[in-house]
């Protein structure tokens, strides 16, 4: 068990027990016809979470030395994948669904493994043109398209 | 009409061809997600919600809701025949409920027996699923029968002693179990209260008065935690897989597994029956039983039969088993049945007691279509097993880009916001920390799922009672299920504290 983690982990969850507390306060206590308001239910929540922190910061207290083994992780793959997915969820109405799932995956694939460029084209072409046809022109359903600015549709 | 007419009237709706369809590409899907390392049986149902409901968006409300389900549910089933495939040819489970067949399976395969332990788990993955199928069709009506006598307080504590189940269970530390399943239910909070339309945690931001999304949350934890513990742990699949030669099993191999494929299905449905248990813990006791009923106990671990063929099945009887806890209570009673559950409400469906009197066709639907679900899975997985090992080899290259991109599409195509996709990536960050660090995701989704209905009925309840919360103690039947709640948490603690003082006295 990782001590560090679990006990910010377990200082988050007491704040958020907290803040659930302070906040339901402002909720009005009262409902028509009934005397539980709205308020009960996430205080007594708030109330639980506190507690049940407060036990897992006592237990890292009493975790045995937990030995370090830091298998490295591969940061970078991540860092840049999870940039790439952040940006095409930012702006996927932006530019529209064809073109930043094509960037998006081109850019994963690449980033998993360097190499076989055509393949990768051919597989996000083929997945983000296929999902968007498949979805709006068959289903109905709707995504944004191709951004206008490009003057095709 | 009986129960027999009923099941009756669920063929005429299971065996229509567009249903047939989508039973079929449900169980295929659901082999596919159970041999893929990368994605389990919760993320894959997950997943296809979203693609579900616009394949259905043509059909009318209740039909959408039967064909959707019957994929969904036919992924859950399906993961399970494809979990062992893995760990037979791999010695890498593709499920957590598939663990205990590495011990053996990859031992038969290396002596050249891997076709054998695919079609014996196959076979009793099978017999399984007709055993829990059984099961579900005679306990279903008298369960719901008792179930509709219940009122608000007998609810609030049956939800109670679920929650406390799969808290008590899951993972290796309760306090983090519980604090997963507290957090669900806060975050099912924020958004317009049902009851009195006030408005909560949403500070002004419209996004937010519709509540979190159950979706997006679910699919963020799982598809996207996994996806990213899969790129930054570097986990590839290493070793070669081993060759299928025969696939009919010897009538030898038969023999010997005919009484662990009994065995296995029984104990499998009992524990799937109860909520917490699960596929996964269903399977390690299958293996424990045989190897303690067996005459020669040294056998297991080196490539015997029974030691594939009790977990396999054992763990497709409690999948079946989970289904009953889910239909008739509206209580799910695991990770991935919380999110079938999810997927019925999307449906404006309400799993339990009523399900059976207001929605016959989409109960006894899905039931009749876990019947064929089953026969094309048996057809699946043991001719075509061939072929479903070579998904094995896909590269994970383009697997966890197209994981992430599907993620993003399946979220988008229902909500619509970019809200929903910051959320999602978020939910990926934060399920893979949890996850990583021994904090249960399913007690989570469950909260999240029933933390709405937990409160309606508390507050029910508590305005019938003019507040007073001795009303959940004074109903006999509602203070058995806290009751029960509150033995289920306490339990393994004192077992955990006797069992450290009589590891003190030892080491004195």
């Amino acid at each position: 068990m990782n001590k560090t983690f679990d006990r910010y982990a377990s200082i988050a969850f007491l704040a958020i027990g907290i803040l659930f507390i302070a906040e339901s306060r402002k909720i009005t206590a009262s409902a028509y016809g009934s005397q539980v308001g709205p308020n009960i239910f996430p205080m007594g929540l708030g109330i639980v979470l506190i507690v049940l922190s407060l036990r897992l910061l006592y237990e890292t207290f009493k975790y045995h030395h937990s030995e370090k083994q830091r298998s490295s992780l591969d940061y970078k793959r991540f860092g840049i994948i999870f940039a790439a997915a952040f940006l095409y969820c930012y702006f996927l109405e932006d530019i529209g669904y064809v073109l930043s799932t094509f960037l998006f995956l081109l850019i994963g694939f690449q980033t998993m493994q360097k190499g076989k460029i055509w393949s990768s084209i051919i597989i996000s072409g083929g997945f983000s043109f296929g999902v968007y046809y498949l979805f709006v022109e068959v289903l109905k359903g709707s995504l944004p398209g191709l951004p206008t600015w490009l003057g095709l549709l | 009409m009986g129960t027999l007419d009923f099941l009756m009237n669920g063929f005429s709706v299971a065996l229509q061809w567009h249903n047939l369809l989508f039973a079929f590409f449900g169980v295929l899907i659901g082999t596919a997600v159970g041999v893929l390392p990368g994605i389990g049986p919760m993320s894959g149902v997950a997943l296809l919600i979203p693609i579900t409901s616009s394949l259905t968006g043509g059909l009318g409300a209740e039909d959408a809701a039967v064909s959707s389900i019957i994929l969904l549910a036919g992924v859950y089933y399906g993961a399970m025949y494809g979990g062992s495939t893995t760990s037979i040819l791999l010695n890498t489970p593709g499920e957590s409920s598939s663990v205990m067949t590495t011990l053996d399976g990859y031992q038969m395969a290396k002596q050249g027996r891997a076709g054998a332990a695919l079609a014996i788990s196959a076979i009793g993955s099978f017999v399984a699923g007709l055993f829990s199928l059984i099961g579900l069709i005679l306990l279903a009506q008298p369960l719901s029968e008792v179930a509709l006598r219940f009122g608000p307080p007998e609810y609030f504590s049956l939800m109670l002693l679920g929650l406390a189940a799969v808290s008590g269970l899951a993972g290796k530390s309760m306090t983090k179990a519980l604090i997963m399943t507290v957090f669900g239910l806060l975050l099912a909070t924020v958004g317009m209260d049902n009851v009195s339309g006030v408005a909560r945690f949403t500070y002004d931001i419209p996004v937010l008065y519709n509540g979190l999304e159950f979706l997006t949350i679910s699919v963020g934890l799982f598809a996207l935690g996994e996806v990213f513990k899969t790129i930054l742990h570097r986990e590839a699949n290493e070793g070669t897989i081993a060759k299928i030669t025969r696939i009919i099993p010897t009538k030898q191999d038969m023999k010997d597994s005919a009484g662990p494929i009994a065995r296995g299905s029984l104990l499998g449905f009992f524990l799937g029956v109860l909520p917490g248990a699960g596929a996964t813990l269903a399977s390690f006791f299958a293996y424990v039983m045989e190897k303690r009923l067996s005459k020669n106990p040294e056998k297991f671990g080196k490539g015997a039969i029974e030691g594939v063929a009790s977990p396999e099945t054992a763990n497709n009887a409690a999948a079946g088993g989970a289904m009953i806890p889910l239909l008739t209570l509206g209580i799910p009673g695991s990770g991935t049945t919380a999110i079938l559950m999810g997927a019925f409400i999307m449906f404006n469906i309400q799993p339990g007691p009523l399900l059976f009197d207001e929605h016959p066709q989409v109960a006894w639907g899905l039931i009749a279509s876990m019947f064929a679900g089953n026969v094309m899975l048996l057809i699946l997985n043991l001719p075509l097993v061939r072929i479903f090992a070579k998904i094995i080899a896909t590269p994970p290259k383009y697997l966890i880009p197209l994981i992430v991109a599907f993620s993003v599409f399946g979220v988008y195509a229902v909500q619509v916001t970019t809200f929903d996709l910051m959320l999602l990536l978020a939910c990926g960050v934060v399920g893979y920390f949890l996850a990583t660090n021994d904090f249960p995701l399913p007690p989570l989704v469950l909260g999240l799922v029933l933390g709405p209905m937990i409160e309606n009925n508390m507050r029910r309840a508590l305005t019938a009672s003019n507040g007073d919360f001795m009303i959940f103690l004074q109903k006999p039947v509602s203070a058995v299920f806290l009751m029960i709640g509150l033995l289920w948490l306490v339990i393994p603690l004192v077992l955990k504290w006797k069992g450290k003082k009589v590891d003190v006295t030892e080491s004195m």
